[in-house]
């Protein structure tokens, strides 16, 4: 059962990592119905996350969306904080990692569902007519 | 397009946020990216999340690197999920270029904000 809920999470979270939504964001919650430790299922989203990315980008790359210019500018910053962050967390109590992660979730949830719900509301103010 | 030093500024600091959050807690850069790409890079909804995976790539690989070294893996459950994101990932990226997107958007919004809220309690 548990490796069946392995594979469907894995499988929901692809999906929407896949299309470049936050996968890995979604992972974490799915994974904690499972007995993994948080730091465990952190870890787990990491691994998996590695080979799915490797393989959307080739498939984004092939439809021409993949935007290389200036890419250095977020990727050597964030490369070198993401190994600190990575100590940082390996030496945090699984409570505070799981505490944090939730405060997180609700800020991106609610970050979303803002940007859905305007973007929603500006399509009807565009369409009404005058 | 041309940067100019604030939007280097902006894309340091906020990618190097994007970074730490990504590391500390194993996931969730992407959105700080994907918010950076639209903002800052002023690259259309698509073109941000697909050019996000490129930036969130190499950091999750260095992060998953640490969790590694300091023994935070466990194989199997690892095997089993990377089977399904795999699988999920392939049907995701077809699926980029055909949908619309806000159903998605408003269900991944509200998943979000519900897993928070579970992990809470």
């Amino acid at each position: 059962m548990e490796i069946f809920l392995y594979i469907l999470f894995g499988f929901i979270s692809g999906v929407i990592g896949g299309m470049g939504m936050g996968g890995g964001t979604l992972l974490t919650p799915l994974l904690s119905f499972t007995r993994l430790p948080q730091r465990a299922v952190q870890a787990v989203n990491l691994v998996s996350f590695l080979p799915m990315c490797a393989t959307a980008l080739i498939f984004h790359a092939r439809h021409g969306l993949v935007e290389k210019a200036h890419i250095l500018w977020i990727v050597l910053p964030a490369v070198a904080f993401a190994a600190v962050g990575a100590w940082v967390a390996v030496g945090a109590s699984d409570g505070v990692l799981r505490c944090i992660y939730a405060l997180f979730l609700l800020g991106v949830g609610m970050w979303q569902l803002v940007r859905v719900l305007s973007a929603d509301s500006e399509k009807k103010e565009a369409v009404r007519p005058r | 397009m041309r940067l100019t030093a604030k939007d280097k500024w902006i894309l340091t600091i906020f990618s190097a946020a994007a970074g730490f959050v990504n590391g500390f807690l194993g996931g969730g850069g992407g959105v700080i990216v994907v918010a950076l790409l639209l903002a800052v890079m002023k690259l259309h909804q698509k073109s941000a999340q697909a050019t996000a995976l490129l930036a969130v790539l190499p950091l999750s690989a260095v992060s998953a690197a640490v969790y590694i070294v300091k023994g935070s893996v466990q194989w199997a459950p690892a095997l089993w999920t990377t089977l399904g994101v795999v699988a999920g990932g392939i049907l995701g990226a077809l699926l980029l270029d055909k949908l619309k997107g806000n159903v998605v958007k408003l269900i991944y919004a509200l998943v979000l904000i519900a897993g928070g809220i579970k992990m809470l309690l």
